[in-house]
């Protein structure tokens, strides 16, 4: 028994000499995870004093799946999972302010549809740790397992917020969706139909002039925009303005991505599209001037409309159905580890 | 930084090898050292006429009587040449620079050589050998620039967006310019000196592109991307928007 225990403990030593010679002698044992996107994604920005480890994914994962996170706050009882489930790219139809997907988010500099958070992923985890669950970390000290993964993930069993918000920065940069039939098209492993490809090129020209917002490969700007839903704004349909304070920002929201949009109904901040028929109808014939339309959605000969017939209507949704990514949600590995 | 560096390197060694072959002829005196100024820096500047650039309402007036206002600027700079006189050579600058209005835009340029300079040239955009598409890598600033493959591929030269207002009505405007044949080549006929530490600047003035030679019409001109004889006047217009100094 002794011996293959050994063997492990050399295998593992092994696998984590790297990390180790980069920590010095009084580092813990982690095991680097590397994210390989495909070349045409950017480089990804991993803060040095949060590197990706095996461990640290585990511990976010567990920690996004469990509903102990809400102990004793106005959430209790709800995981993060609750609200973004995996077989909707980690969003979930709801009534009121649309879930946002967890999908790709490690490019993300602006979160929230008003972008109330600006900065990395660890930013964003601080918010939602601190404000939107105001996690009770007693809890998971006084809990039998906790303690011990955090001390495996960042060396030390005193849980802290701070490495509470970590350990899901961690978990969110491994939700990474690279393998849509658009992306396997990019990368000439399959092929568009000839719909799909008629839609592609409304998408990518200013036939239809998604790409503006909408480009590749994260098909989101990480911009604000008002896309002239409205042409007057109260209340949450303020959007940007109720940050900036800025009258060029009323009825501006975060570009979404649409990795994986035909999964995501209803759209736009409200969920007022039930379809991607009717979102492409709202661009098509459906936007609202106002002095803060974005300038975008002016199109030559200052007109609002793209004048699309039905098939190109058609084409263009089924060219959106391509980003759908199937191994993403159905990834075991990215599921509940319960 | 690399190439400059590397410029700097070349022509020391170059120097010191012009030197050490020129020493047998005791004719022929050594050629005075180039003096250098270290801790330079590209400074890029946004100005509407004599206004500094700020992201509001509607408070500018273009050539054609259009107020206007600005929501974005995204471009490129490249190739971007300070002019030698008698006692410079020209000097290439790094590049390409992405450039955002809302961003600080001061680039670190280290050693310059000293002296006077005639001016400079630079191209509002990428080379035809950067313009392809995934030829420049991909930051998210980048890809966010990017030309679509079906509309030719590579990427925008500059993205200028704002708002105007054309007979009592807001109404947006893209001016947008891309492609090989667009690329505006700006002249900055303006001498300097670069004596100790300090900043080059270029100063950008949105207005030109308004301007001359052709006084662009916002209510024809509102979405120049698709426009070949659109993105041909931006391209015109850009040629003398910017001008060069040096603040040391
Ligand atoms: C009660 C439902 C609910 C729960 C539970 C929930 N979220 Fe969300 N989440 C939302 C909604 C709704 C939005 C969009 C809100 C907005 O932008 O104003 C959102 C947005 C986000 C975003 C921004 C995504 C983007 O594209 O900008 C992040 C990050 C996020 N949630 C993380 C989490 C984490 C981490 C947890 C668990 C700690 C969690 N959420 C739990 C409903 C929920
Ligand atoms: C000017 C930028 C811009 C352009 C151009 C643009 N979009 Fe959008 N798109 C947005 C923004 C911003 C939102 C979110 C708006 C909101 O909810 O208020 C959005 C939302 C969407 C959504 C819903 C996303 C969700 O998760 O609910 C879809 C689908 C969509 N856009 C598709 C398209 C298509 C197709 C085109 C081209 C016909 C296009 N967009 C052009 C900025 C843009």
């Amino acid at each position: 028994m002794k011996y293959p225990a050994l063997l492990l403990l050399i295998l593992l030593a092994s696998c984590t000499r790297k990390n180790m010679e980069e920590l010095g002698p009084e580092a813990h044992l982690t095991t680097p995870f590397e994210i390989e996107p495909p070349h045409y994604f950017p480089v990804l920005d991993i803060p040095a004093n949060n590197p990706l480890t095996e461990e640290g994914i585990e511990l976010g994962r567990r920690l996004y799946y469990d509903p102990i996170l809400s102990t004793n706050g106005p959430l209790a009882g709800r995981s993060c999972s609750s609200c973004h489930d995996q077989v909707t790219s980690f969003s979930v139809p709801t009534e009121g302010t649309a879930v946002l997907p967890h999908v790709n988010l490690a490019w993300s500099q602006n979160f929230l549809w008003t972008g109330k958070v600006n900065g990395g992923l660890e930013d964003v985890m601080r918010f939602e740790v601190n404000e939107f669950f105001q996690v009770d970390v007693s809890v998971l000290q006084a809990h039998a397992v906790y303690p011990g993964l955090f001390e495996r993930a960042f060396g030390d069993a005193t849980i802290t917020n701070e490495a509470v918000a970590k350990a899901l920065a961690q978990w969110f940069r491994r939700l990474v969706s690279t393998d849509s039939k658009f992306d396997r098209y990019l990368q000439h492993t399959e092929m568009l139909t000839d719909q799909e490809l008629s839609g592609m090129m409304i998408y990518l020209s200013e036939t239809g002039d998604c790409f503006h917002c909408h480009g590749i490969p994260l098909l989101t700007d990480n911009a604000f925009h008002n896309i002239g839903l409205d042409a007057s704004f109260t209340g949450a349909d303020q959007g940007r303005f109720l940050i900036t304070g800025n009258p060029t920002d009323l009825g501006a929201f975060k570009a979404p991505t649409l990795r994986n949009i035909a999964l995501t109904a209803p759209y736009m901040h409200d969920g007022r599209f039930a379809t991607l028929e009717e979102v492409v109808e709202h661009y098509n014939s459906g936007v609202n001037p106002s002095p803060s339309l974005d300038p975008i959605m002016t199109k030559p000969g200052q007109i609002t409309q793209l004048l699309l017939g039905p098939q190109q209507k058609a084409d263009l949704v089924a060219f959106l159905e391509t980003f759908t990514d199937d191994a993403f949600i159905t990834d075991p590995e990215l599921g509940s580890p319960f | 930084m690399i190439t400059l560096h590397k410029y700097v390197l070349t022509a020391v060694a170059l120097a010191f090898l012009i030197t050490s072959c020129k020493k047998d002829d005791p004719a022929t005196p050594d050629p005075a050292p180039v003096p250098a100024v270290s801790n330079t820096t590209l400074l890029i500047e946004h100005h509407i006429d004599d206004v500094p650039l700020t992201y509001d309402t509607l408070r500018y007036t273009n050539a054609m009587g259009h107020m206007f206002s600005v929501t974005r600027l995204e471009y490129y700079l490249s190739e971007i040449t300070l002019l030698g006189t008698n006692g410079t050579q020209d000097l290439v600058l790094p590049g390409p620079y992405y450039i955002n209005g809302t961003a600080g835009n001061r680039f670190d340029l280290g050693t310059l050589p000293a002296g006077e300079y005639a001016g400079a040239t630079a191209l509002l955009g990428l080379t035809a050998a950067m313009n392809q598409t995934d030829s420049l890598p991909n930051t998210t600033e980048n890809i966010n620039m990017a030309w679509p493959v079906p509309m030719g591929g590579g990427y925008h030269f500059m993205k200028f967006e704002g708002h105007f207002l054309d007979n009592g009505t807001s109404n947006g405007y893209a001016m947008h310019i891309g492609r090989n044949e667009n690329l505006p080549v700006c002249t900055m006929p303006e001498p300097f000196t670069v004596a100790s530490g300090g900043e080059v600047v270029l100063r950008f003035n949105l207005n030109q592109v308004f301007r001359e030679p052709n006084v662009y019409d916002l209510s024809t001109g509102n979405y120049s991307m698709g426009s070949m004889m659109l993105m041909g006047q931006l391209r015109d217009n850009c040629a003398n928007a910017f001008d060069i100094g040096y603040r040391p």
